[in-house]
């Protein structure tokens, strides 16, 4: 993984014509998009580096050194290596088995792994719980979900990490838990329990919980289950939001065409690091349509990358 | 052959003549061809019957809880009255088997070929019948002997009491619970036989699980207990204040005493004799005692 | 809102056990009979009014309260074992702490016995007379220290057997194995003592009716220190609700904190055990019963799953020596009674609100 970064604070040019320049970040979000209707330039004319740190302008924030990790006996990642740009939206995107999950799980301290997991500098085992807490916030899949108590309890776990001991709310929490819920519109059922919510529903309230944590990074594996289009869309706006804040967004996703709004994209295969680069470089899509044995093709199609699948 | 033939009949007639039938507690009749030489007991009581009887060589298996009198405990043990070895049982070739009318086994033995007795004395006037029908299932003229004797003996451990220990107000603990022995129990009558008062009427039923606070109301002059049902008895609340605790009227018996005090078979005579011992020894004698306070 | 029906739900609690205790002082073996009247009235008759004195508080004050608080144990340790198992249908005995406090009393009953009943029979030694003063260690120790010392021992067993805190998977498997191993050796220690039995009976039904001030000083005493202690650590409990992973990335020190709820757990479960024997439902019904009337976060829910299991354990109590007196039911008998059918009836109520299109 050479480390070819582009020069610091190069501004990256707003609606450009060409998303492939050589130095830019990705660009601001909205420029990572494929002009409308113009079809990807096949091969690799972009000297983007690959398997290239993504971004300019901000340092990595969450960095993996030969991590081999697994659950039980043979290793899922196999000695991998990652360095994660701060401030950008980057998606984990692979087949069934490819250890997107593992990899996301040791990212955030949740895996035993051998190597090194790296966190704003400091190894990972050396920051205090919760200032890890505070810095790092998660969202899993299919985890266990408190029926009884309150939408607004629910989110209000999300600051535990600020809360000391035996101390109430604070104002501090009370805002932060309004403005998570508000984003993603579940202020209004506030009062009612997490049993009574629909799969959709609660998903949004495990993302206000994720989102009341204030954190700089936030690790979502799998966040659009159960969420139908709008939402989705919605999801989509947030994370930009985020990421224009300057928080860093890693995720794992399974619908391949929301993971290609992302700026990077780390595609793996069987626990290793195919491609790393930026969403809109084309050896990207070229490493997506191989993991997927060449079942899909990406196409732009009104301002967007989409995965099609071929029959 | 005319003479064969008669001689045949004759003979058959007899034999059904000495063949018995005996209705069990279960309401079973049981039919015996003979006085049975093999008898397998499953009860303690029974055992103790048998033996009372002067039968006891006629036992060829007992349960495991049968230890009276000392030889019968070098027989084969075929397990519990509520668990026997059913194996066990049959290998023993019993002419038949008697148990208690709470045995499970009873169905399996009988399907297994088995003659099979079920009696279980509850009462005095159960111990009677109960030796009645042993007697006649073992074939022994005058079981009724052994009833006599027994009467003989709680009369004259009755008499044996000193004139103040009669209406002493006593408590009879079976067991932790507390399970009390109520005036329609055996041990009840045993106590009513000797003449003193029993602190749980017959209406509460033969064994009532009793709110200590009865206990303790009902100030008992005396209490019997065994042994390893005594633990703790003074500590329980309000009852050191109870008469029987106060000056020391407690009997514990010991575990071989309970346990005869516990059977109702042929030793309630020797139940009597220790109950009269207790009463002599630790009731108080101005028996015109305190009433029931409250 | 909901902090408001929490604290209505609280102070509903109160009152009913306020009302608990002093009909506690009315009711016993004579059935319902109003001793208020010579308490609060000396003058009028002093015999009566020392004998009432005498029966309310050697008897059955202590015994109303000591059921309260050993129902305020169980629904404390319900509500602690349903959060640290995130399991609906766990209860106080989960990690083998009623196993392992049966077979202490077995064996504290088979050895005050002496020798009877042993296998064979061979072996009886009639000579041998245990007498009150023996100095065995089980009659020293009585059966409730032998209750106790039982449920500790298994609670630790089952944290080897897990080797440790860490999965609570493992934890609840080990609880069930050991729960079933020692109830076997319980089952064949009566065996070989089956005079035994019936008291065990009595045990395992659970009993209030010995309950005096000493036991309800320890019982207190415990109380207040679980209570503390789990209030401290309800929001490991609140994290956990959402999964392991999310707890950890939440900076919830797991390990340590398990263990110390384990701790409650077992603290609070041996002592109301070694005082009342083995009371069923109580633990697992008192957590449902304020789920179903409000939804609170664990520091309240402990607090109020604790009043709760005592109301229910409270009445049960006074029914129990109520209903035909001077006999006395079962408490563990009523108790299911009571609890199991509340929650029937608010399951009913809550189904056929949903077929009448009703929403939740």
């Amino acid at each position: 993984m050479s480390a070819a970064r582009p020069p610091e604070g190069a501004k990256a040019p707003v609606g450009g014509s060409d998303p492939h320049t050589v130095g830019e970040r990705g660009g601001s979000v909205s420029a990572a998009r494929p002009p409308e209707g113009a079809k990807v330039p096949m091969g690799g004319s972009d000297p983007h580096p690959m398997g290239a740190r993504g971004g300019s302008g901000s340092a990595t924030v969450l960095e993996a050194f030969s991590v081999r990790a697994g659950l039980g006996e043979a290793p899922i990642l196999q000695g991998l290596d990652l360095a994660l740009a701060g401030g950008r939206w980057t998606s984990i995107v692979g087949p069934n088995g490819a250890g997107k999950s593992t990899l996301l799980k040791v990212l955030a301290g949740l895996l035993r792994a051998e190597g090194r997991v790296e966190l704003l500098g400091r190894p990972l085992a050396d920051w205090p719980r919760a200032e890890r807490a505070r810095t790092l916030s998660w969202l899993g899949q299919n985890e266990a979900a408190a029926d009884d108590l309150t939408v607004y309890d629910v989110a209000m776990l999300g600051r535990l990490p600020h809360q000391p001991w035996m101390a109430p709310a604070s104002a501090a929490d009370h805002a932060a838990v309004e403005q998570a819920l508000r984003a993603t519109q579940a202020w209004d059922w506030r009062g009612r329990s997490l049993g009574a919510l629909s799969g959709g529903e609660r998903q949004r309230v495990l993302l206000a919980r994720a989102l009341a944590v204030q954190a700089q990074v936030l690790l979502m594996d799998e966040p659009l289950a159960n969420l139908d289009p709008p939402h989705q869309a919605d999801w989509l706006c947030l994370v930009r939001e985020l990421v224009a804040a300057g928080k860093t967004v890693i995720s794992v996703l399974h619908e391949i065409s929301m993971a290609l709004h992302a700026d990077d994209l780390v595609v793996m295969q069987q626990g290793r690091i195919l491609h790393h680069g930026a969403c809109a470089d084309p050896r990207a899509h070229r490493a997506l349509e191989q993991v997927f044995q060449h079942r899909i093709a990406i196409h732009a199609l009104a301002g967007q990358w989409v995965a099609l699948p071929l029959p | 052959m005319k003479f064969c033939s008669l001689l045949l009949a004759l003979l058959s007639l007899c034999a059904s003549a000495s063949a018995l039938q005996v209705t069990d507690d279960r309401g079973v009749t049981v039919t015996l061809a003979a006085p049975p030489q093999r008898i397998v007991s499953l009860l303690p009581s029974l055992t103790e019957t048998v033996c009372q009887l002067d039968q006891c060589h006629r036992l060829v298996g007992v349960d495991r809880y049968s230890d009276w009198p000392a030889s019968v405990r070098k027989l084969p043990q075929v397990g519990g009255g509520l668990d026997p070895n059913i194996e066990a049982i049959v290998a023993l070739r019993p002419d038949v088997v008697l148990v208690a009318t709470s045995s499970r086994a009873s169905d399996r033995l009988r399907a297994l070929g088995l003659k099979v007795v079920a009696l279980e004395p509850k009462t005095h006037a159960d111990v009677r019948r109960v030796l009645d029908k042993v007697g006649l299932v073992l074939g022994v003229p005058d079981a009724q002997k052994v009833w006599r004797a027994i009467d003989a003996g709680v009369s004259a451990a009755a008499q044996s009491l000193p004139a103040g220990v009669r209406g002493t107000r006593v408590y009879f603990e079976v067991n932790r619970g507390p399970y009390g022995a109520g005036e329609s129990s055996f041990i009840g009558e045993t106590l009513a036989r000797l003449g003193v008062k029993n602190i749980l009427p017959a209406s509460l039923g033969p064994f009532p699980k009793l709110n200590p606070e009865y206990v303790v109301r009902a100030n008992p002059d005396l209490i019997m207990v065994g042994a390893y049902n005594a633990e703790g008895l003074a500590q329980r609340p309000g009852w050191p204040g109870i008469r029987a605790l106060r000056e020391q009227r407690v009997c514990i018996f010991p575990p071989e005493e309970a346990g005869v005090l516990v059977r109702p078979g042929p030793r309630m005579a020797e139940a009597a004799r220790l109950m009269a011992r207790c009463l002599t020894d630790k009731a108080p004698r101005a028996a015109a005692a305190s009433g029931a306070r409250g | 809102m909901n902090l408001r029906h929490a604290s209505l739900l609280a102070w509903g609690l109160g009152l009913v056990s306020l009302g608990l205790v002093v009909l506690g002082f009315c009711i016993g073996s004579a059935g319902f009979e109003n001793l208020l009247r010579p308490l609060l009235n000396p003058a009028d008759d002093p015999v009566q009014t020392a004998m009432a004195r005498q029966i309310v508080w050697d008897i059955r004050l202590p015994r109303t309260l000591g059921a309260w608080m050993a129902g305020a144990l169980l629904g404390l340790a319900g509500a602690v074992a349903q959060g640290l198992f995130r399991n609906p249908l766990a209860d106080p005995y989960l990690l083998g702490s009623a196993s392992g406090a049966s077979l202490g009393v077995a064996l504290a009953l088979a050895g005050l016995g002496g020798a009877g009943g042993m296998l064979g029979g061979n072996m009886m030694n009639g000579a041998v007379a245990v007498s009150m003063f023996s100095s065995s260690l089980w009659v020293r120790l009585g059966l409730t220290g032998a209750a106790f010392c039982g449920a500790v021992l298994a609670v630790i067993l089952t944290l080897t057997l897990a080797r440790g805190v860490q999965h609570t998977l493992r934890l609840l498997l080990a609880g069930v194995i050991v729960g079933v191993v020692l109830g076997a050796t319980t089952s064949l220690v009566l065996l070989f003592s089956p005079d035994s039995l019936q008291a065990m009976q009595a045990f395992m039904l659970g009993s209030t009716g010995f309950v005096g001030w000493t036991a309800f000083g320890l019982m207190a005493t415990v109380w207040a220190l679980c209570l503390a202690a789990a209030w401290v650590l309800a929001r490991v409990l609140d994290g956990l609700s959402l999964g392991e992973a999310t707890a950890h990335s939440l900076g919830l020190p797991l390990a340590p904190l398990r263990a110390a709820l384990v701790a409650v757990l077992a603290l609070a479960t041996g002592t109301a055990v070694a005082q009342t024997g083995l009371i069923a439902f109580v633990g697992l019904a008192a957590p449902h019963l304020v789920r179903a009337v409000v939804k609170v976060p664990h520091g309240r829910l402990m607090g109020l799953a604790s009043l709760m299991g005592a109301v229910l354990l409270a009445s049960a109590d006074l029914l129990a020596r109520g209903l035909i007196a001077p006999q006395e039911l079962p408490v563990g008998v009523l108790t299911a009674v009571l609890g199991g059918g509340y929650l029937l009836w608010l399951m009913h109520r809550r189904t056929s609100g949903l077929a009448a299109g009703g929403v939740l």
